[in-house]
């Protein structure tokens, strides 16, 4: 009787509790590349990722984990642009819009826009990012393609570009 | 030839192979080879409570540091571009040290200590100390 009971239980509180899955991973991968400047081209394979089927993204990396082919320019984005000394870490936090069309338990390919603050030297501004969420025997990857204008993150990088086009392509666990 | 002619030649050339030599050096300059350097040996349990306590007084301790890392592995990943990961283990379940191999360290496995040495990228709460362009040392 004992045990048909906390079987009960437990066959309650399983149900009752709709637990939120949320799906990581510590080595995303984040490029940039500028339209003016090929030799401007960079890759971060430490981005730390979040995403939950509630629809919550999040996205940290170290700046210093951009890897250029010119270790020479490699240092000048690390100095001079991004300061990444000073901002060590960028931050992305939002969710997905249009959660009803994401069925995280159906394998598929699912056009996603989403909207949250990213925080770049030292400064956070609201962005959209149109991309797409793949689900694979049910685990999901994030593809998105954005710009960067330099300005809007107090980056004085004139000299070089106005602006970078970032590349995110992360994939859970 | 006469004289300023000689001296303007001379300018000419210098300038020349000085502005050789600048794209040169942007384009050959080598990147960091963190073999050549001298690690702060530490294990990854005294890395991760340091930057867990001050983060602010752990980057300027281990910030773009080679650092030889002692601890067990917890895990061996392969990152979205091949390269070997090895995560160590902290006493913080979720925590871990995420270290990337530039250089194949053959096959490792989880509960092995290992010694590794890399460069490290800095902190990211909640999740990983970033070490990178590393390699086995022992």
């Amino acid at each position: 009787m004992k045990l048909f009971f906390s079987f009960v239980v437990v066959l309650l509180l399983s149900t009752g509790i709709h637990a939120q899955k949320i799906f990581g991973t510590r080595n995303g991968k984040v490029s940039f590349s500028s339209p003016s400047d090929e030799d401007v081209k960079a890759t971060n394979n430490e981005v730390a990722s979040r995403i939950a089927d509630n629809g919550q993204m999040t996205f940290s990396l170290l700046t210093k984990g951009f890897k250029f082919k010119l270790a020479e320019m490699q240092e000048h984005f690390n100095d001079q642009y991004i300061e990444s000394t000073k901002f060590p870490r960028a931050d992305f936090k939002g969710t997905i819009v249009n959660l009803k069309d994401v069925n995280f338990t159906k394998d598929g390919s699912y056009k996603v826009t989403v909207t949250g603050d990213l925080t770049l030297h030292g400064i956070t501004k609201n962005i959209t990012v149109n991309g797409t969420v793949d689900i694979k025997d049910g685990k999901p990857s994030a593809m998105g393609k954005f710009d960067i204008i330099m300005k809007d993150f107090n980056i004085d990088a004139a000299k070089v570009t106005q602006k970078v086009s970032a590349e995110i392509n992360c994939q859970y666990q | 030839m006469k004289n300023w002619k000689k001296i303007i030649f001379a300018l000419f050339i210098t300038g020349i192979v000085t502005a050789g030599a600048v794209v040169l050096y942007v384009y050959l300059k080598p990147h960091r080879d963190v073999t050549q350097e001298k690690g702060v040996q530490l294990s990854a349990q005294k890395l991760f409570d340091a930057f867990k306590a001050n983060e602010t007084e752990a980057n300027t301790k281990y910030l773009d540091k080679a650092i030889e890392l002692n601890g067990e592995v917890s895990d061996i990943t392969t990152n979205q571009d091949g390269k070997t990961v090895v995560n160590f283990k902290t006493n913080d379940p979720l925590f871990v040290i995420n270290c990337t191999f530039k250089t194949n360290p053959g096959e490792l496995k989880p509960g092995q200590t290992i010694i590794f040495k890399g460069i490290c990228t800095g902190y990211i709460p909640d999740a990983n100390v970033v070490i990178n362009e590393g390699v086995l040392i022992k």
